[in-house]
């Protein structure tokens, strides 16, 4: 089974202008949260190395340790970012996708993300942080009032 | 699948879809759609494959939506997290891009 999950914020710049701050400047405005880290050793510092079509988003971990999130299928500047998304937490042949678009609205761009591919990764996996379903829920609860008052800003 | 879980309400009905099957019906009460709409809901949701449908052994006239193949508590869970993750980057990015940085 696929799933898709769609998130979308709208930010204050130009396409062009948001990609290349997505692409180049990743390491610095990825911000690791404590309750969805990439691993047990927390996110690392992200990149795009090479930047631009056939690179590949890596991270590098405190310990000097790298992690191949996965390469770059798409690298269009100012409109599309697509990559392979996997976690060392997967399994071998487990890997998810990531979509990024910009697109122009007004004078400013929205940035959505769509990450798709779950196919049974255990549940021990993606729940290792061991959250209550509650837990989950109020937070997507929170999200979705999030999201809505975004769009409500002109989104 | 793309595109049938964009939807808040879409969201919300796999919540109680989660919890125990329902039907059309109750679905529609509690998300307060008007059964057309809900009727529409369910259609993206079962080509989604996110959703089916069948009776209860008795009453075949009773149509009883439920989860697809049980693993939903699991994708509702990756679901869920990866929203959570991309919602906390993508407001840092937003920070970090409109700061002039």
């Amino acid at each position: 089974m696929t799933a898709a999950v769609i998130v979308a914020l709208r930010v204050g710049v130009s396409p062009d202008v948001a990609f290349t701050a997505f692409t180049r400047d990743i390491g610095t405005w990825w911000k690791s949260h404590p309750l969805f880290q990439l691993s047990r050793k927390g996110d690392g510092a992200l990149r795009f190395d090479p930047a631009g079509p056939g690179g590949r988003l890596v991270t590098r971990f405190d310990d000097g340790k790298e992690w191949e999130i996965g390469a770059v299928h798409h690298w269009l500047p100012g409109e599309r970012l697509a990559f392979g998304w996997r976690l060392p937490s997967f399994k071998a042949g487990q890997t998810t996708e990531v979509d990024v678009r910009f697109e122009t609205v007004g004078d400013a761009t929205r940035v959505t993300v769509e990450h798709r591919g779950w196919d049974g990764i255990p549940q021990k996996h993606v729940a290792r942080h061991g959250f209550e379903l509650m837990l989950f829920q109020r937070r997507l609860g929170e999200y979705w009032r999030e999201l809505l008052k975004e769009m409500k800003t002109g989104f | 699948m793309l595109g049938a879980l964009a939807d808040p309400k879409r969201r919300r009905a796999i919540e109680l879809l989660g919890e125990r099957p329902r039907s059309a019906g109750e679905l529609a009460g509690e998300l307060g759609l008007a059964p057309p709409a809900m009727s529409r809901h369910l259609r993206a949701l079962k080509e989604g494959g996110l959703v089916e449908d069948g009776h209860p052994a008795f009453d075949a006239r009773v149509r009883i939506y439920s989860l697809k193949d049980g693993a939903t508590a699991e994708l509702k869970q990756w679901l869920a997290e990866t929203e959570a993750l991309w919602s906390h980057q993508l407001a840092a990015f937003k920070t970090h891009v409109e700061g002039g940085a």
